[in-house]
């Protein structure tokens, strides 16, 4: 059934998983390197904000129409016919405000192109042979069309939601909205496919670079909008543009190169939160086994969580002006968690109780049970109620539409991942197979419940179903389980520990002649030191 | 200045007068209340199709024929539209036929205002059905992943009627597939289309 399953019996030596040890742990470290360069910046970025109030935006409606960049531009040409010579010089250099970027669709494609010749020249500099494009491999993938890859589930999970994040930022950077940069993604991510590699174009890396460079990019984006102070001068000024181009290098640089950096204004207000909530862990985890037992071997980690605006409330048409986002590096991979989930719009139904917003997300898992990563969209339903002055409850149940996920996948017969000998024939960059896991659509769901005193949650209760086909690879229907309980007890100050005790269940259900049916599951508790950044 | 390069002036002024004079007729970027915010396209294309799976040694044949194309769906602004689209192709084979449909949530960006050139992206499923004769009368059927990725340029680009020249690449990704071969496993096809179709806002 599975050409994998054919290629895996025929092993007699232990194989590799993907494309050659040495090549698959030089891109993890990267990966590893890459992501605590981001933690860092993150950790330092988010301990700034909390020095820096926030300031209450104006909603939309406050402000009334136009809410949507592409609004304010389309009012600013309009406007600008009738410019006098007394308008500031601001509204000539083509921006929408006097901190915004001047807009320039030509900009910003250009620079997309940049994009993808500073990543192929840099695949050129480590050597890879399928960076050694020519006009006559670009007409060999245009004739393929679209084909599935077999790169590491890392590169394709991260690694291309990343820079798919740069196509993205290459729109912002040069005054363009949320919806017009999805699209500079999209230009992005199809002329990488097409024109960057000797590899033929990947369908499964065009959907993860274009939706995953969305939501990490506008994320990158507003994060970098929090560390900068654009009221700031000299020393104290320029590292917090560097702090911000460590997040997000695209706009930074064009800010450096415009002058921007130094130029003081107001921020954008749309790039003002009208709340931020921020905090960091850091403890030991101990996973359980089939069986239920706990190891004695404790693993480490580190995790970030941040909510960026009001995500429960408020009437909004603008995409990310409120988004939660969580990073846990350790506890068994070296990223074990990332997560982003961005609202595109928010509407209060009824007398305002319940909130309903439709909602974007970035997923990806590393564990025990499972590997999975995936781009999805969500209607999702929130609840608040004050129980005191202080205690507030929310619950928020979402349901939705997974685009494409990667769930990792072993033929029928295996347990675990053989071990495969790199041969080297093919060159480097290039992934031969055969690849243990699979992509296919899906759906998603979940509930969760919080109590929280001061704005600082000290119960969670949270439940996740995630169900996807596999259409390649192993033919299979997966579902996935998590539950997890938070307990939080504030100590002095923004201090305090907490304990979290989670289940993850996985049930693949093969579409075999015998319809096989395989279970994972495994406890796991964690222990751990939380600080509040903001 | 003598009165006939004054006279100049206004000619070559004349135009740009007469378009300043217009655009408070062209309809605004958010239409006002009552007006409708409706998009809808209809036309047919010239269609170039082939399938192929991932780890297949055959090769593959390109099918040429013709196809259907409608859109539906809500003008965001003046630059974007968004909505459902259905695309249908049929293709007679030596072995029976195939008919192909996609249904995708597509958005469609014109990334200048005042130029025709538009972007088009979507995803949504694809559903197959082949017929192959000398298996069985019934069609053999599979649905699965579709993307559109595209682009063209659009006539009259504000206005309530107008007419579109596109260029489309669908990917179908559909698992198995019973063929004149036998089953098929991890089939991914490709469309490359290029037609035109009618506007109407």
């Amino acid at each position: 059934m599975c050409t994998h399953a054919n290629k895996v019996a025929g092993l007699t030596a232990p194989r590799d998983v993907y494309h050659g040890p040495s090549w698959a742990q030089r891109r993890a470290t990267i990966c590893g390197g890459v992501a605590v360069v981001m933690l860092g910046s993150m950790l330092w970025g988010v301990s700034l904000c909390a020095a820096q109030s926030t300031q209450d935006a104006p909603s939309p409606d406050a402000i009334g129409p136009p809410t949507m960049l592409s609004d304010q531009i389309t009012h600013f040409v309009a406007d600008s016919v009738a410019q006098t010579a007394g308008q500031p010089s601001w509204i000539v250099e083509r921006r929408a405000c006097e901190g915004c970027p001047p807009r320039s669709v030509g900009k910003a494609l250009f620079q997309t192109t940049v994009v993808n010749v500073f990543y192929g020249l840099a695949n050129l500099i480590r050597g890879q042979v399928t960076a050694k494009v020519t006009p006559k491999t670009w007409w060999a993938n245009m004739e393929q069309g679209w084909v599935w890859d077999l790169d590491d589930f890392t590169v394709n999970q991260i690694g291309h939601p990343y820079q798919g994040n740069n196509y993205f930022n290459t729109g912002r950077a040069n005054g363009l909205s949320f919806y017009e940069s999805a699209a500079v993604a999209a230009f992005g991510s199809s002329t990488w496919e097409y024109f960057g590699e000797t590899n033929h174009a990947s369908l499964n890396d065009f959907i993860n670079t274009t939706l995953g460079g969305i939501a990490l990019g506008e994320m990158f984006h507003r994060t970098a909008w929090l560390v900068r102070d654009t009221r700031a001068t000299g020393r104290g000024r320029l590292w917090s543009e560097i702090g911000a181009t460590a997040l997000d290098p695209i706009t930074g640089v064009n800010r450096f190169m415009r002058g921007d950096s130094s130029r003081v204004t107001d921020k954008p207000a749309d790039m003002v939160p009208s709340n931020l909530a921020a905090s960091g862990a850091a403890g030991v985890l101990w996973r359980g086994t089939q069986g239920n037992d706990f190891t004695a071997d404790a693993q480490a980690f580190v995790e970030v969580d941040a909510v960026y605006g009001d995500p429960d409330k408020g009437h909004s048409r603008t995409p990310y002006d409120a988004f939660a986002m969580k990073l846990r590096f350790g506890g068994g991979s070296s990223l074990s968690e990332a997560r982003v989930r961005g609202r595109l719009l928010g509407q209060p139904l009824g007398d305002g109780g319940v909130q309903f917003s439709v909602v974007q997300s970035y997923d990806f898992q590393k564990n025990d049970a499972y590997a999975t990563g995936s781009q999805s969209f969500e209607g999702a339903f929130g609840f608040t109620h004050n129980l005191s002055s202080t205690t507030r409850f929310l619950m928020l149940g979402w349901g939705g539409l997974t685009v494409l996920g990667a769930i990792d996948s072993l033929p029928i017969g295996l347990s675990e991942v053989p071990v495969e000998e790199e041969t080297g024939d093919a060159g480097q960059g290039v992934s031969e197979g055969p690849r243990f896991y699979d992509y296919g659509p899906g759906s998603d769901f979940g509930v969760t419940a919080i109590f929280s005193r001061n704005n600082r949650p000290f119960a969670t209760i949270f439940y996740e179903g995630r169900h996807l086909f596999s259409l390649d690879g192993v033919r299979a229907n997966h579902f996935l389980q998590r539950g997890r309980v938070d307990l939080a007890l504030p100590l002095r100050g923004a201090f305090g520990v907490g304990v979290t005790g989670e289940y993850f269940d996985r049930r693949t259900f093969y579409q075999d002649p015998a319809a096989t049916r395989v279970n994972y599951h495994y406890p796991q508790v964690r222990v751990y030191l939380t600080w509040g950044l903001s | 200045m003598h009165t006939w390069v004054r006279g100049l002036c206004l000619l070559a002024l004349a135009p740009a007068i007469a378009f300043a004079q217009a655009a408070p007729q062209t309809p605004p970027s958010q239409p006002a209340g009552g007006v409708s915010r409706a998009w809808f396209v209809a036309g047919g294309a010239f269609a170039t199709l082939r399938g192929d799976c991932q780890e297949c040694e055959q090769d593959f044949p390109y099918r040429h024929s013709g196809a259907v194309m409608v859109d539906g769906g809500y003008r965001v602004n003046a630059r974007m539209d968004v909505g459902a689209e259905v695309f249908w192709m049929p293709i007679d084979t030596s072995q029976g036929n195939i008919r192909t449909t996609h249904l995708d949530a597509v958005a469609q960006f014109r990334p200048w205002a005042s130029h025709g050139f538009f972007l088009k992206g979507g995803a949504g499923m694809a559903f197959v059905r082949n017929w192959v004769d000398t298996l069985s009368p019934d069609s053999f059927n599979e649905k699965g992943l579709s993307v559109i990725i595209g682009g063209g340029w659009v006539v009259r680009p504000t206005s309530r009627l107008g007419l579109q020249f596109f260029a489309t690449q669908h990917a179908f990704a559909l698992g198995d597939l019973q063929a004149s071969q036998g089953l098929i496993n991890d089939v991914i096809g490709n469309r490359w289309s290029v037609g035109a179709a009618v506007v109407i806002r």
